[in-house]
Formats: structure tokens, sequence, C-alpha cells
């Protein structure tokens, strides 16, 4: 067994395509230079169409937007993996898995959902915007997911249980 | 600086983080990032268009359809932008961290292109249900982010093209073994005390069962073992501790990994597509709007009350007025009514992505036009009674003017135009955005 992030020499397997052709240059060198004048073009059209004071306000959003995935939502995710690593090493792998898979449903819902409902608490513009109870939706929603990943555990188990027999 | 960065990749490693599933995973992301900008940019020129630009009038449905995937596929990049930027992130620390000022510059248009990403997703989301939290203006912002991501994305691809052709199949990614195969530059050194400790294992030893101080070992034997002892200092322990940590079971780790992000996507489209796909009403549980569900059976975008209509459209000597150069037509409700009717089925199609079939009967708007001596190639400047709005004077191309479909709409679902939809009367056409729509008509005006 090779010890966590060991060194394992690039090994060339079989029929690996070569990479860097000619064609290859080609294309990197029309991707490269007309995805640097779309991005120009982009920053063009920003300034053209909205105020400095709204551009420093957007630049603040992009900043936040890293520090939040980098600085916060990246290293939680890392922490409970190591957590779950640590502290599930006599559940089997698969299992831990499909735990880890449930979170992962029930977190995206979560993120997408919650504006939603704080939206709805602050009052929509027409009573057709927001009709729906998100909060229940989304609780019921968190109450499925873990009836579903303990039905797949359960088989799970079962069927390796039988294969192994 | 080295061993920190080489600490932290180590602590974030795992088998479902590396090049391959980022080809994966980045190829869907890839080809949903595509869709949303064609979509969009067809949604943007439908509402800003350059004077040469005509546009499809048939399939009645084809904005809904764009503008139902426009939505969709933004939906479904949050998990898997997520998932992307979850599999490169050992990529975050790289000793030494810029080799070169291209190397720098590429870095740095990922930074960009990552936070552009993902406030464009998310403002994107916020505006499907009209909420604008954000320091700036939602749509034009859209638009120059929207430019800015395509173009990050196509440097992005060209820059990584090499990686993604070695990638692209899983047989070339993966040894017999199952273990990826890393590249060359991307390999990490173990760590001092990982490498003493493979050493011990080797010789079938474990460090904590040589703590005995009765006893004597062979020097090689005691450096290995003092070279395993985790190092001084809170960082190195908690790197030590981390490295110590189980790795996970790399099939478990893959298959887990994309069954997820699979599911996920495949759950955030279904319970909300259902607001622009019927067949889905039943499931739809989060959009933000419901089939159906509104004055005259349909939703509203913009109330009567919002738009400072409720007098002058519900007044007795309310009017629609048509004009071409000095021709001039004034029409009341009743003679409106008194004209031939049609019926027609046109679905109302919102930017915000929510859309619904709805059937329409009024007056064709041909018919209408060609009583003012309107001929063929002429658009239309139709205004509303709406006090204010960006979207009270509204621009009609000659394609949508002599459609047949096309009508100026009295009833909705079989009853009475709604106030909430435009009563007395609003603008129905084939294949145009909702805010284009025009409700509570005033004036017509034929541009010769």
């Amino acid at each position: 067994m090779s010890a966590p992030g060991s060194a394992r020499t690039a090994r060339p397997a079989p029929s690996v395509p070569a990479g860097g052709g000619p064609a290859t240059t080609i294309v990197r060198t029309a991707l490269i230079s007309l995805g640097v004048l779309a991005i120009v073009l982009g920053a063009w059209v920003l300034q053209d169409t909205v105020s400095t004071k709204q551009i420093w306000g957007l630049v603040s959003w992009l900043i936040l937007a890293v520090i939040i995935h980098d600085g916060i939502l990246s290293p939680v995710v890392a922490a409970i993996s190591i957590a779950m690593r640590r502290a599930g090493h006599r559940i089997p792998p698969a299992v831990l898995a499909i735990l880890q898979g449930g979170v992962v449903v029930g977190a995206v819902f979560t993120l997408i959902v919650v504006p939603e409902i704080v939206r709805k608490a602050k009052g929509p513009k027409n009573y057709t915007v927001t009709p729906l109870d998100y909060g229940l939706h989304l609780a019921l929603l968190w109450a499925a997911v873990a009836v579903v990943t303990a039905i797949v555990v359960v088989v799970y188990l079962r069927v390796t249980r039988a294969r192994r027999r | 600086m080295r061993e920190m960065l080489y600490g932290l990749r180590r602590a974030v490693s795992s088998p479902n983080r590396n090049a391959r599933t980022a080809v994966v995973i980045g190829r869907l992301l890839g080809a949903a990032f595509t869709i949303c900008l064609f979509t969009g940019l067809y949604s943007h020129f439908l509402q800003d268009p350059a004077s040469w630009m005509r546009f499809p009038t048939s399939p009645v449905s084809l904005y809904r359809f764009t503008q139902g995937i426009h939505i969709t596929s933004g939906i479904a990049c949050f998990p898997l932008l997520f998932a992307k930027l979850y599999a490169v992130m050992p990529q975050l620390f790289k000793f030494p961290p810029i080799k070169s000022v291209v190397e720098g510059l590429e870095r740095g248009s990922i930074a960009i292109f990552v936070a552009a990403s993902l406030v464009e997703i998310f403002t994107g989301l916020l505006d499907t249900f009209q909420y604008y939290p954000e320091p700036f203006d939602f749509r034009q912002t859209h638009f120059a982010m929207a430019i800015v991501i395509g173009g990050s994305l196509a440097v992005h691809i060209g820059v990584k093209l090499p990686l993604i052709q070695r990638y692209w199949l899983k047989k070339n990614s993966y040894d017999a073994n199952g273990d990826f195969i890393t590249p060359e530059e991307d390999v990490v050194p173990p760590s001092a005390q990982q490498t003493a400790r493979a050493r011990l294992a080797a010789q079938d030893l474990d460090e904590a069962g040589l703590r005995d101080p009765a006893l004597v070992y062979s020097k090689g034997l005691t450096d290995d073992v003092v070279a395993s002892r985790p190092p001084r200092g809170v960082v190195g322990r908690v790197f030590d501790w981390i490295d110590r940590t189980p790795q996970v079971d790399k099939m478990s780790s893959r298959r887990g990994f994309f069954a997820s992000i699979g599911v996920t996507t495949a759950a955030v489209v279904a319970f909300t597509v259902g607001q622009s796909a019927t067949p889905f009403t039943g499931i739809n549980f989060f959009a933000p709007r419901k089939n159906g569900y509104g004055p005259n059976s349909l939703p509203i975008n913009r109330s009567a009350a919002a738009a400072q209509v409720l007098e002058t459209a519900m007044s007795p000597d309310w009017t629609l007025t048509v004009t071409r150069g000095d021709a001039s037509n004034s029409f009341t409700l009743e003679q409106l009514e008194a004209m031939p009717q049609y019926e027609a089925a046109l679905p109302i199609a919102c930017v915000e992505g929510w859309s619904q079939m709805a059937h329409w009967k009024g007056v064709r708007l041909h018919d209408l036009v060609s009583l003012v001596g309107a001929t063929e190639p002429e658009s239309l400047k139709v205004t509303s009674l709406e006090k204010k709005g960006g979207y009270r004077i509204m621009l009609m191309g000659s394609e949508y003017v002599h459609d047949p479909s096309t009508l100026v709409a009295l009833h909705l679902n079989g009853e009475r135009l709604d106030i909430e939809h435009g009563y007395p009367a609003r603008m129905i056409a084939p294949g145009r955005p909702g805010v284009l729509q025009t409700k509570w008509l005033s004036t017509i005006e034929v541009l010769t």
C-alpha cells in the first residue's frame, strides 16, 4: 500500500495521445487569442454600460465570492472529509461515500433554496412570485435524502454480504 | 513555504481530486456554460436588437425553449461548478506558486474566471426570484460578465488543452492498479515522516512498537524511528496528523463523487424545471413560479399596481391609438371587440426562466395596422400606459407585426384579460420574451 500522497512517478500509459502537435498548437493559439479578445470586449462593455461605483460594487462581490469559496467552503469540506476518514475507518468506504453523497445533495439544495426563502420572507413583488412553501420543501428534501441514503446503505450492505457468502 | 504548500496539498489530496475527474466534470460544465452563453446572447439580442436583426417567429415556443434551457443549465451549473472547483482544489497549493510571468497571468485569469462564474450564476439565480441584493445593475453586469466568462473559458481550454487531451479517456488516466497517473509536474514528494514510516513498514515494523528505551537498534533503524516522529510545532503536527489519516478507498471515492454530482444535478434540474417544462409541474418543489398559478391561471411579473395603471387602464375613456405618419385611428374596447376575433396558442416566456402556454383571443395586429395603411416591412413602436419602467416603450420588428398569430389580445384562457395581465388590451407575439409582450396598451405607432 502506498502512503497517502506518496510520489508516484509519472508512467506513460499505452496509446496516450501525444498532445502538443501542430494542430493542437493552432487550436490553443486560436482559443487563447479569441479568449483574451473576449475578456477585453467584456471589460469594455462593462465600463461602457455600468457606472464606476457599480463596478467597485462588482469587484467587491468578486473578491467576496473567492473568499467565501476558497477561504470558508473549501477548508470546511476538506476538514469534514478528513474527520470522516478518521472517525469512519471501521465503516466500509462505500458506506462513507454514500453518506457523503447524501450530504452533498442536501447542501447544494440548501445553498440554492435558502436565498429563495429569504426573498419570500422579505415579501415578493406579487403573489405569483415564490408561491411555494420553500422552507417546508427543503426540510422534506433533507428527510427524503436521509431516508434514501439509509436505504442505499442497507441495500449495499446486504448485497455485499450476500456476495461474500 | 515549500513544506507548507506541500503539506496543504497532501492534506486536500483525494483519489477523486485529479486531472481526470476535472476533465470529466469540465466537459459537462463547459457544455452548460456554452449553452448558457448562447441562449443568453439570443435573449439579449431579442431585447436589444441591432437594426439589421430579424428573428424567427416559428416555432412559437422557441424563446420559451431557449430561455428555459438558459435558466435550467444555469441551475445545473451549481453542482457542476462546485464539483469542478473541488476536483482542482489541490492545484491552489503549487510549489513554487508561480513559475513564470505567463503562468502568473494564467493563474490570475483563473481567479477572475472562478470569481466571475460564482457571482454570475449566483446573481442569475437570485434574478429568477426577483432578488437584487447586489450593489450593481443585474442585467448589464450579467451580460458583460458573460462575455468575460466566455473568453476566460476559451483561454482556460487553450492553456489546458494538452492536459485535457492527456486525460480525455479513462484508460489513459489510471494504471492497472486503478491509481491515477499523476502528471510529472504535479507529483508531490512525501514528507520526511512518511518516507521514514514507509521504510519501517517495509521491514514490517511500526514506529509505535519501537519505543522501548531498553532496546538498542541499529543506526539506520534508530534514524528512521526518530524521523518518523511528528515534527515540532503546531502546523507540522497538524499536517502529520492529516498525513497519517487513512486514505479512502479509491474506487468508492471516485464512484461516490460522480454519483453525488450526478444525482444532485439531476435533482436540482428535475425539481425546478417544472416552472417552464409542463410535464414536470407535478414535481416543481423549488422553482420561483408555478404553472397555472395566478390571475387567468397564469403567473405575472409586473403587477398593475407596480406599473401604476390601475386608474388609467380601468378608465371608460380608454382608447388604443394607432398612427402612421399623419394617419391616426383610435379604437375603444367595444370597437376592438367588434373587429374579427382570432384565437392563438402562444406562450408567455419570461427572461427569468418561467414560461407557460396560454390561449389568447383578440384582434390580429396585422388587421389593425392595415387600417392606417401599414405595409409589409414596417416595424412598430408600442407604448404602454405604464408611468415608468424600462419596457414602457417596446419596439417590434416587422417579422412579428405581420405574423398572423400576433394579436392585440382581449381575452386570456377563456376569460376577459385580467388587469394584472394587461386589461384592456395587450400585445402577444410568437417567440418573444415576456417583457416585450406589452401590457396595458396605449399607442401603436407604425415606423415608416
